[in-house]
């Protein structure tokens, strides 16, 4: 899969689960500190990459996404 | 013709065909039962046992012919990286996991006096830490499928407070304390979290007790005799079930009466 596609895929299931526009979104931001994520969210997030990638993410990966870049980052490691 | 055919049909509908229930410890008394009650719906069965081998074995021989069979691992629940190794244990050896039972639990009864800190702190990690571990363990895999069930196993010593089971008495109250917090957290997810809470029942446990305070309790049982393992059994069944979808957070008790 193309990594642009993931990178925009990733962004807009995050986006959508926060219920925000895609574009206002840093990709840096902190989910939690900034963002307001909580850790309901990152689970749902978590569910959703898998959903989307078909892919399964190790529950230990859960506190790795602090970020939409970091979601990206552990979304590629798992997609071949 | 039609009568042989009512006849032949199962008594109870197959209300958790299919599904994945892990018990942990379930090779005697009440988590035995429910083993055998979920089996007997037609669900499948992993279920823990710290030591008691062939007794597991048994159970597992025994439902064999019912649902869709029962796997007995060998666990010691304190320990919560084998309560993890015992969930992914599950949802390899059956594809999936619908739901959980925590049931293992211990009584170290003494009058507090006597009560060494030992005996204390055995029977809150059994009880309670267990409880926390294998919910935790579970809660995951529950959340992502957006559905789940819980069932622990209380006591109405935890509701009442019993003489000599201090440890016991405070390991149940906060069995239901988590679940009342657990139902209220994870109820957005499809998952429902309940408490079962027995009075007597007749299982090794009560076997244990003193003969003269089993008879005292017996005449102050409405019903007028100890409860049935069995009865337990179905009632978590039922809990487990879709049917029971509403129910969250409740401590259901079954007694016979005893706390009216």
């Amino acid at each position: 899969m193309a990594e642009r596609k993931i990178d925009q895929d990733v962004m807009a299931l995050i986006a959508d689960i926060l219920e925000m526009e895609p574009g206002k979104i840093d990709p840096n931001a902190h989910l939690v500190e900034d963002l307001g994520m909580d850790s309901m969210m990152a689970l749902e997030i978590l569910a959703g990459i898998e959903k989307r990638f078909k892919i399964k993410v190790p529950e230990q990966d859960l506190p790795m996404i602090t970020s939409v870049n970091r979601a990206i980052e552990l979304t590629k490691k798992y997609v071949k | 013709m039609t009568q042989t055919i009512a006849l032949l049909r199962p008594a109870v509908p197959p209300m958790l065909k299919d599904r994945v229930i892990l018990i942990t410890g379930g090779s005697r008394g009440i988590g035995r039962a429910i083993v055998e009650a979920i089996c007997a719906a037609g669900g499948r069965a992993a279920f823990t046992y710290q030591s008691r081998k062939a007794d597991a074995e048994q159970v597992v021989r025994q439902v064999s012919g019912e649902g869709g069979g029962a796997l007995a691992i060998q666990a010691d629940i304190r320990d919560f990286k084998r309560t993890q190794a015992v969930v992914a244990e599950t949802i390899e050896q059956f594809g999936r996991l619908d739901g959980l039972v925590n049931n293992a639990g211990i009584t170290r009864d003494k009058a507090l006096m006597m009560m060494s800190p030992e005996d204390w702190q055995e029977v809150l990690d059994t009880n309670l830490t267990g409880t926390f571990n294998a919910c935790r363990a579970a809660i995951v895999t529950f959340m992502k499928q957006k559905a789940g069930r819980i069932v622990n196993i209380t006591s109405v010593a935890g509701l009442m407070g019993a003489e000599r089971q201090v440890n016991y008495a405070a390991s149940k109250a906060g069995i239901i304390g988590l679940t009342r917090s657990l139902a209220k957290e994870v109820a957005g997810y499809g998952i429902t979290v309940n408490a079962i809470a027995p009075g007597y029942i007749e299982t090794g446990m009560t076997a244990s007790l003193d003969a003269k305070r089993l008879e005292a309790a017996r005449t102050q049982i409405p019903v007028g005799r100890f409860g049935r393992a069995g009865e337990v059994g179905s009632l978590a069944a039922y809990l487990l079930s879709g049917a029971a979808g509403y129910i969250t957070g409740q401590a259901v008790v079954i007694d016979g009466g005893l706390t009216l």
